[in-house]
């Protein structure tokens, strides 16, 4: 596998369960243990209720696309090879909304509202980053 | 609280890295000192919008070389102020409290941004993780025009605006810009099919909806209301101000477009200025990417929401029409100049209520509305401006 060139998630101790279980493939979202609220993104205090008691669950994996931009110039070198790039904010039934991208589909398909599921891509041995493509059938 | 702008200068925005930041900054301060009819020693603080992405500039100003550079031997303090382009509403701020609290009888707020001398990967690299996440946005190859995209795609499915009235936001700020000399785009305006024929960088946002990254500096010189009005010389007097934050990240934000932060913010500025916004003469709105000039009439109640597209299309906005918006072209239309943008917003409010804008001027502009924000649009900073104090 040739080098990761492309910026890497910069981690906190906090949010390194969100990529453990990123590398076995699943998709995890932060709860609040005290207010029950979902957190995107990470954080080590609940930004509700201030609580300090904070788990996770294993998200389905479906989401919907609330926004999406394909972007086809003006990004730095390491993504160049990428473009055109399709930005999107995705709903999760889970109550978060993410940034990701859109692959394994043509741009020119995507849409508001289109139903998506997440698909992981190895960047490093270490790290597995989450997208999202549109569900397949 | 009570201040008045009294004096301005700035330079044409443009780039040309021959022209060094301080050459710059030693000439928009001498001509705004000079403008506001005092001398140097006058001067008794001088409060500095932070350069961005220009470390060596903002050490200088943090350190005190600008008084001691300039001999003003009334200075009694320094300070600099990072809001990303909401900077020159912070330096505005802290202004007031030296002037309410007698420290200070004349403030000088400078800007200086030269990017043509920094390479454009590293301008890339620098507005996309300056105000992006390192871990949720970074790596997905998120850009400032990407995020804008984003939100301007939803906006327009949301609202129902189409591409071509999308566009003729950029070409109303053209059309102003095309006339002020100070605009990198003097003597250039853009049709609708200019625009929507550019190339496409982030859907739906094309080329000339983006911005363009240029060099600029500008430096206000503010007072208290008293004292303006014993100096008999033309003034915009700040009325009223209120703000709204929304946050630092675009995708965590529930108020997406800041509509219900222009919303809040222009009621408060309004209510404190004792003024409607039909009171207002001209609307000045700098969000950087043309949603925000429709989300923004939106907020502030001149239009229901969807139909600020139609008023840009059909001209009002723009030069000749009678709602008059953004003389300054925004961000889009004047050239980026990091934090300087929203200076160039606040000097042409004054010159707009002094009468001077030429080509530009709004007829009899007695109050003026102006928002800006910071970051990736974190926030709402909503100022009311007027010919006199009351």
């Amino acid at each position: 596998m040739s080098e990761y060139l492309k910026p890497l998630p910069v981690i906190q101790s906090f949010s390194q369960p969100f990529w453990d279980a990123a590398k076995d493939g699943k998709l995890l979202v932060q709860k609040c243990n005290s207010c029950g609220s979902s957190i995107f993104f990470p954080r080590d205090r609940c930004p509700e209720c201030w609580s300090e008691d904070l788990g996770w669950i294993e998200a389905s994996g479906k989401g919907e696309i609330y926004a999406f931009s394909v972007t086809y110039e003006g990004v730095e070198k390491a993504f160049k090879e990428d473009l055109p790039i399709v930005l999107a904010w995705i709903d999760l039934p889970e109550g978060i909304r993410m940034q990701t991208n859109i692959i394994d589909c043509n741009p020119d398909d995507v849409s508001i509202g289109m139903a998506v599921e997440v698909t992981f891509k190895k960047a490093t041995d270490d790290i597995n980053l989450p997208y999202f493509k549109p569900v397949s059938g | 609280m009570s201040l008045a702008i009294i004096g301005c200068a700035e330079v044409p925005t443009k780039r040309d890295p021959e022209r060094k930041r301080w050459d710059i900054l030693k000439d928009v301060c001498v001509r705004a000192i000079q403008d506001a009819g005092i001398s140097k020693d006058d001067i008794e603080a001088v409060l500095s919008v932070n350069p961005m992405a220009q470390p060596s500039m903002a050490l200088d100003m943090a350190l005190g070389r600008i008084p001691e550079t300039l001999g003003l031997k009334g200075c009694k303090d320094i300070c600099v102020l990072n809001a990303g382009g909401a900077s020159t509403t912070n330096c505005l701020r802290l202004a007031k409290s030296f002037l309410d609290s007698g420290w200070a009888k004349f403030v000088l707020i400078p800007h200086v941004t030269v990017q043509s001398d920094i390479p454009t990967e590293a301008l890339i690299n620098f507005f996309a993780t300056a105000p992006l996440d390192p871990e949720w946005e970074y790596p997905y190859g998120v850009t400032f025009n990407g995020a804008m995209g984003l939100i301007t795609n939803r906006y327009m499915h949301e609202t129902g605006t189409t591409p071509e009235e999308m566009a003729s936001v950029s070409v109303g700020l053209r059309g102003w810009a095309a006339l002020d000399p100070m605009s990198i785009f003097h003597g250039k305006p853009v049709t609708l099919e200019d625009v929507l024929n550019s190339r496409m960088i982030s859907t739906p946002l094309h080329s000339k909806e983006c911005n363009f990254l240029a060099d600029g500096g500008g430096a206000l010189v503010v007072t208290t209301h008293e004292i303006a009005k014993e100096m008999g010389r033309p003034a915009a007097y700040e009325l009223g101000h209120d703000m709204a934050f929304m946050g630092a990240t675009p995708v965590l934000r529930s108020d997406v477009f800041s509509r219900e932060a222009y919303r809040s913010s222009s009621r408060g500025a309004l209510e404190k200025a004792g003024l409607g916004i039909n009171d207002m003469d001209l609307r000045q709105i700098y969000g950087a990417y043309p949603y925000t000039q429709c989300s923004a009439l939106e907020g502030y109640g001149i239009c229901e929401i969807g139909e600020a597209g139609k008023l840009w299309a059909s001209g009002e906005c723009g030069p000749g029409g009678s709602l008059p918006c953004t003389t300054m072209g925004d961000a889009t239309g004047r050239g980026h100049t990091g934090s300087g943008v929203s200076m160039a917003f606040y000097i042409d409010t004054f010159r707009q209520i002094r009468g001077d804008t030429g080509e530009r001027q709004v007829k009899d502009c007695e109050h003026a509305i102006i928002t800006t924000a910071g970051g990736s649009v974190m926030n709402a900073c909503t100022t009311i401006y007027g010919r006199s104090a009351t």
